[in-house]
């Protein structure tokens, strides 16, 4: 798959305090890459790093294979932190100025502004919105000039779990186009409902990067539920058995490695019990982060 | 080029603080420059309180060519207020951060300064085209007699004029860019004048002509005070091309300078 944005121990340094550390990333064309980290971990710095706002310490990057000037961030539609517009103008006007100074036909507005359900209030004057309105204007400016590549920064900050809502269904629906997208959030269950991949930053440091999808591969957990006077004991007999719990007739079982809910489910079939309930319970990304932060920080303490 | 201008007058064409500035400019600017003989007419009746008389209509304020450097003078008082709303677009852009988006959005560092410089550019000419227009309706009503050679003799006040209020908004625009707070930056821009004739007081004086290289000094010297003429002193009533040099540097280095910073900055 083509590469489109690489880097190459990209750093930075405000005076002492090392905001991005020898940073090697590679996103290719369709990934809708996610960026985690907690508060202060160098995501906003990467971006802007990316997008020529901050000049980077050391360290190259190319964008789609060449190195980056300001014509080919005109291909990316990107927001950073928080939404940045004219006060003063409408909605209208700024995505406008946007298609200008991107150079591209502004014949979009339209459709963009109905994508994010802006249409009505176009013609308000900017600081007359919401912040979830404003946070929706942000990624139509992004859209307007039909980038290859989306840069979200924090997208959902400071909204409700409607606004959430909305525009997660709104990164979906891009994502659904085949868009690439790079989505910097410190919120894993964003990360996890919308990405295919990710990369974990700590205090400038990448600690982990890979696709979304092997997380939680490994143990798996499962969980039973089926009318049998002696289930507990039954799911103990099975050999991938790691250890089993009972709540409220629920059975909630760990396999061993390698060991599957289809084992599992075959085993019971042949002791002739049939399950109503068989759920294989995904690892959550958080528990995943939580356990990578951990093992960073076990790392850096021995060093 | 173009495409730069077309995207900071889009920014500002939906501004009404630029409107109501630009507005003033040119409606004071206007009355100020046509209104010199009903000044000459109060100053009459003030002196004939003290019991002396003068004659107005000997004074031709608004003949060619006199009147080409009577209101290019005059009209260089008036361009700090143009200079303040250099201040606030540019101050605006940091205030909301929006040089940033700009920036993302695709432009360059040297391009986003361009666009600004090239405003500048526009509000010079047009400041200069309003002070000629109002020189040449002006003079053909006063002259009492329009000879074409008198009409275009002293012409060269007008790019002299140009550069004045073009050097002076690239001042501004510098500090903008190095200060990048609006209130600040208007202050700094008001007392530079008081700031300069404080250093230059310290100028020894044996480095005398130090004194017109100082850059609000030098842009001042482009066009000298007229009025003085009317009570028979001798005037400097040309264009100097060393002071034109100078200012030309001037607007060269103040836009120089705010590049470098733009530059290097972390926006």
């Amino acid at each position: 798959m083509e590469t489109v944005l690489s880097t190459d121990k990209l750093t930075k340094y405000f005076g002492k305090l090392c905001a991005v550390n020898r940073l090697d990333l590679e996103v290719k064309r369709g990934q809708v890459f996610g960026m985690l980290g907690p508060n202060g971990s160098g995501k906003t710095t990467t971006l802007a790093m990316l997008m020529g706002v901050t000049n980077p310490t050391s360290g190259n990057f190319t964008w789609f294979g060449e190195p980056a000037t300001h014509h080919t961030r005109k291909k990316i539609g990107a927001v950073l932190e928080h939404p940045i517009f004219y006060p003063y103008l409408s909605g209208q006007k700024n995505l406008e100025l946007n298609a200008l100074i991107k150079g591209v036909d502004p014949a979009r507005i339209g459709s963009v502004l109905e994508l994010v359900e802006l249409a009505p209030r176009k013609d308000d004057k900017y600081r007359t919105y919401s912040l979830g309105m404003k946070q929706r204007l942000a990624i139509a400016s992004a859209l307007v000039s039909d980038p290859i590549i989306l840069i979200l920064d924090e997208p959902t900050n400071g909204l409700d779990p409607m606004g959430i809502a909305e525009i997660r269904e709104i990164i979906k629906r891009i994502a659904a186009e085949g868009k690439t997208i790079i989505l910097a959030s410190h919120l894993l269950d964003e990360v996890q409902k919308v990405c295919t991949h990710f990369a974990v930053l700590r205090k400038g440091n990448l600690v982990h990067s890979g696709p979304v999808d092997d997380v939680g591969k490994g143990e798996e957990t499962v969980e039973v539920i089926a009318y049998h006077d002696d289930l507990s004991h039954i799911l103990h007999e099975f050999r991938g058995s790691l250890s089993v719990k009972n709540e409220n007739g629920k059975f909630t079982v760990h396999l061993r490695e390698n060991f599957h809910a289809i084992d599992l489910n075959k085993f019971l079939f042949e002791k002739g019990i049939i399950a109503s309930h068989l759920v294989t319970q995904k690892k959550s990304l958080e528990k995943q982060f939580l356990e990578i932060l951990q093992e960073s920080q076990d790392v850096s303490h021995k060093m | 080029m173009l495409h730069l201008l077309k995207i900071d007058l889009k920014k500002m064409t939906s501004y009404r603080t630029f409107w109501v500035v630009c507005g003033l400019y040119f409606v004071t600017l206007a009355f100020t420059t046509a209104s010199g003989m009903e000044f000459l007419k109060w100053l009459a009746g003030f002196i004939q309180g003290f019991g002396q008389s003068i004659n107005i209509n000997r004074i031709p304020l608004y003949h060619f060519p006199d009147v080409w450097q009577n209101l290019v003078y005059i009209s260089g008082l008036f361009k700090v207020v143009l200079a303040i709303m250099v201040v606030i677009s540019i101050t605006n852009e940091f205030t909301y951060r929006t040089i940033r988006q700009n920036i993302i959005d695709g432009m360059s560092r040297s391009e986003f300064l361009l666009s600004k410089i090239l405003t500048n550019v526009l509000l010079s000419g047009v400041s200069v085209v309003m002070v000629f227009l109002i020189g040449l309706v002006t003079g053909l009503i006063y002259s009492p007699e329009v000879r074409l050679v008198e009409v275009v003799t002293d012409l060269e006040f007008f790019p002299a004029y140009f550069l004045e209020v073009f050097a002076f908004l690239s001042y501004a625009l510098m500090l903008g860019v190095l200060v990048q707070r609006s209130g600040l930056t208007i202050i700094l821009l008001l007392l530079s004048n008081m700031i300069e004739a404080i250093v230059k007081v310290n100028v020894p004086e044996a480095a005398g002509w130090l004194k017109d290289v100082f850059p609000m000094q030098s842009i001042s010297n482009l066009v000298a005070l007229p009025f003085a003429r009317y009570a028979f002193q001798e005037i400097q009533d040309y264009v100097s091309l060393t002071a034109l040099a100078i200012a030309a540097i001037w607007a060269f280095l103040f836009n120089y300078f705010a590049y470098l910073k733009l530059k290097k900055s972390d926006i």
